[in-house]
């Protein structure tokens, strides 16, 4: 069923529904360092026009035991602006190489790729956004995620001021052996930084950090 | 499994080069002249966040007839200034709007 989702994403078939920015303004650079549980990445891409960006990205899991290197492509499939609320559809897709730690005797290396779909909806009071993702790394990794957030802003700042929001996030990992992990998180965003801190129902912290220039 | 993922991925990859050079295409589009007003208020939908206001802010800094422009996303009106003898026509500024990724309400010249 998962293969078939796939396919017809890859198609362009899925009806659009909504996301989290993976495309920025014509010719702007954004920087992605996200860490949490399982893993810390770090994603650089360019935005040549408002539809699409193209970047490289690296990924550690550490349980999982492998780094990937990849070229990712984003798309921003569909957007619907309104008066007070924006909604994005994108698709996001990468291919790569993949290895197990480098320092074990048994190190290895696997061609690799990824695709998936990111939505949301938000206006300046609340935001809700859906994403997932299936990865394949030969016998390295073949696995499926997928997270929701909401989040809730308690005050309205002006363009150039602080903003806080308050967010809660819900990964699901149907392979893992916790395969739902709850984060409740706190957003801080200033001019070109964004900031991203909380803390998983098993304890583990998260921390993300988007610089857009 | 290893061609089906092979497929998919070219699927996509093709897919968003496609999009970008018909992007491309529709951007030849050629400015008229320009109209007089030293200041144009233009209503923006889509507006809900400070990344929404710098992208406004980067694509018309580029322009040579705009001297500022300020986003008020309370209002969600972009104020644009421009210099001595300079102007943007509708169509242009509407352009803009687009290509930052958002759509114009309207446009509203003040004298």
């Amino acid at each position: 069923m998962r293969y078939i989702f796939f396919a017809l994403l890859g198609m362009g078939l899925i009806i659009p529904t909504a996301n989290a920015r993976p495309v920025s303004y014509p010719g702007g650079w954004t920087t992605m360092l996200m860490n949490d549980g399982d893993k810390n990445t770090a994603h650089v891409h360019f935005s040549p026009s408002v539809k699409y960006s193209i970047g490289y990205k690296f990924e550690y899991w550490r349980d999982r035991e492998f780094t990937l290197h990849a070229i990712q492509v984003n798309s921003l499939v569909k957007r619907w602006n309104k008066k007070h609320s924006q909604a994005n559809f994108y698709l996001k897709a990468g291919i790569g190489m993949a290895e197990t730690k480098l320092d074990t005797i048994d190190s290895s290396s696997e061609a690799a790729g990824f695709i998936g779909i990111a939505t949301d909806w938000e206006d300046r009071r609340y935001f809700v956004s859906y994403q997932n993702r299936y990865t394949k790394a030969g016998k390295l990794a073949d696995f499926y995620q997928q997270s929701a957030r909401v989040g809730w802003a308690p005050y309205v700042g002006d363009y150039g001021d602080l903003h806080t929001w308050l967010m809660l996030q819900v990964d699901h990992m149907p392979e893992a052996e916790n395969n739902l992990t709850i984060t409740p998180l706190v957003r801080l965003f200033k001019g070109v930084h964004m900031l991203e801190a909380g803390m998983n129902n098993r304890g583990e912290i998260l921390f993300n950090y988007i610089l857009r220039y | 499994m290893k061609i089906f993922l092979m497929a998919l991925t070219i699927c996509t990859f093709t897919m968003v080069f496609t999009s970008s050079v018909l992007a491309t295409e529709t951007q030849a589009i050629e400015e008229n002249l320009p109209i007089s007003n030293k200041v144009v208020e233009v209503s923006v939908n889509g507006l809900v966040c400070d990344f929404c206001a710098r992208a406004l802010e980067k694509v018309f800094g580029k322009e040579e007839a705009v001297n500022s422009i300020d986003v008020n996303l309370d209002t969600k009106v972009i104020l644009i200034t421009f210099n001595e003898n300079k102007s943007l026509t509708n169509e242009r500024i509407t352009k803009l709007v687009v290509d930052s990724g958002y759509n114009v309400e309207n446009i509203h010249r003040v004298e």
